[in-house]
């Protein structure tokens, strides 16, 4: 019974903890600085969390397929620092994010600037990345 | 009997009386430990990170968000004395892990092991090398990690989750600039 238990609460652990697990590596370790994407697509989920929050978006493929994408923001001490709130964004809202493609993970981008419906644009990044002038 | 009592309580007396005295003559500094306490490492700084700091700092970090999804935004947050009793446990546990960071002596990953990210990441050896010629920014950056987590038991012990919030990005910030110097000096992302 006990191991049951225990499964079951690894089980859900590891179902709740939805973002990769890589700790703490800078940007140059995960992400490719020569995978520039811009994703447009709708918000589907987004977490305010430490260290890094979380964006998951649904965007639309060429070939009409939908591909889920997992966007990784700065913490939401940073985001809040920089203008955006929590109350500015709500599931189902379309999103342009620009940033950069995980090295081995195709669905995995590091995000840099989010565009919001009504036109205002957040730096969303995190320390450590590319020198490229989001931050501006 | 009765003698036996009052020589001991005269006694305990003189002792208290020579300890006061003692203490006001020169207060005992707090000793470091000693070189010669036989602790034995057994895991390396990698594998204390993986499998002691990152699983309680996880909690800690995850005790307190806002997920917006299904058309609501929810606020997480500990709300029971329990629900904070068991993140302060894992406060302390990444609080004391830090202790065992400044132990000397302690590989930085296991035999055999190497960078996770090679050309990004320092090899272990390099790192090594790092942190015995800098032992002081070691020590410095170690005990950054333990001040952010004491922020974090102040917020906890408040029960002030917006406070925990803000620790929580001390701890990044601690964790961030550690990795910087030790493991990702070289690390710098060039522009497009």
């Amino acid at each position: 019974m006990k191991t049951k238990i225990a499964f079951a609460v690894l089980a859900a652990g590891v179902l709740c903890a939805g973002h990769p697990a890589f700790a703490h590596h800078p940007f140059a370790a995960e992400y490719d600085v020569n995978k520039p994407v811009t994703l447009t697509g709708t918000l589907d989920r987004m977490e305010w969390v430490n260290p890094h929050g979380w964006i998951y978006m649904d965007v639309k493929e060429p070939d009409g397929t939908v591909k889920r994408w997992t966007v990784e923001t700065s913490g939401p001490g940073q985001m809040n620092r920089r203008g955006l709130r929590k109350s500015d964004t709500v599931d189902g809202m379309s999103l342009v994010i620009k940033g950069y493609q995980h090295r081995r993970d195709p669905a995995l981008a590091n995000g840099r600037t989010l565009v919001l419906p009504d036109g205002r644009s957040f730096y969303i990044g995190a320390v450590g990345g590319p020198n490229d002038g989001a931050d501006r | 009997m009765k003698d036996l009592c009052h020589f001991h309580t005269a006694a305990a007396a003189l002792v208290i009386a020579a300890s006061l005295l003692a203490g006001c003559a020169a207060p005992a500094p707090e000793q470091p430990p000693s070189a010669e306490i036989p602790y034995r490492p057994v895991a390396s700084i990698r594998e204390v990170m993986n499998s002691v700091i990152d699983p309680s700092v996880d909690v800690v970090w995850d005790s307190v968000k806002t997920v917006i999804d299904d058309g609501r935004m929810t606020d997480h947050a500990p709300s029971t004395d329990e629900d904070w009793a068991e993140v302060r446990r894992h406060a302390l546990i990444v609080s004391e892990a830090a202790n065992l960071l400044l132990m000397p002596g302690r590989p930085v990953a296991p035999p055999g092991a190497t960078a996770h990210a090679p050309g990004v990441e320092l090899e272990p050896e390099e790192v090594r090398a790092l942190i015995d010629e800098n032992r002081d920014g070691w020590n410095f950056h170690v005990q950054q990690l333990q001040d952010s987590l004491g922020s974090v038991l102040a917020a906890i012990d408040a029960g002030d989750s917006q406070a925990m919030l803000v620790a929580g990005e001390q701890i990044d910030t601690a964790c961030e600039n550690c990795h910087q110097v030790f493991w990702f000096p070289n690390a710098v992302a060039s522009a497009p």
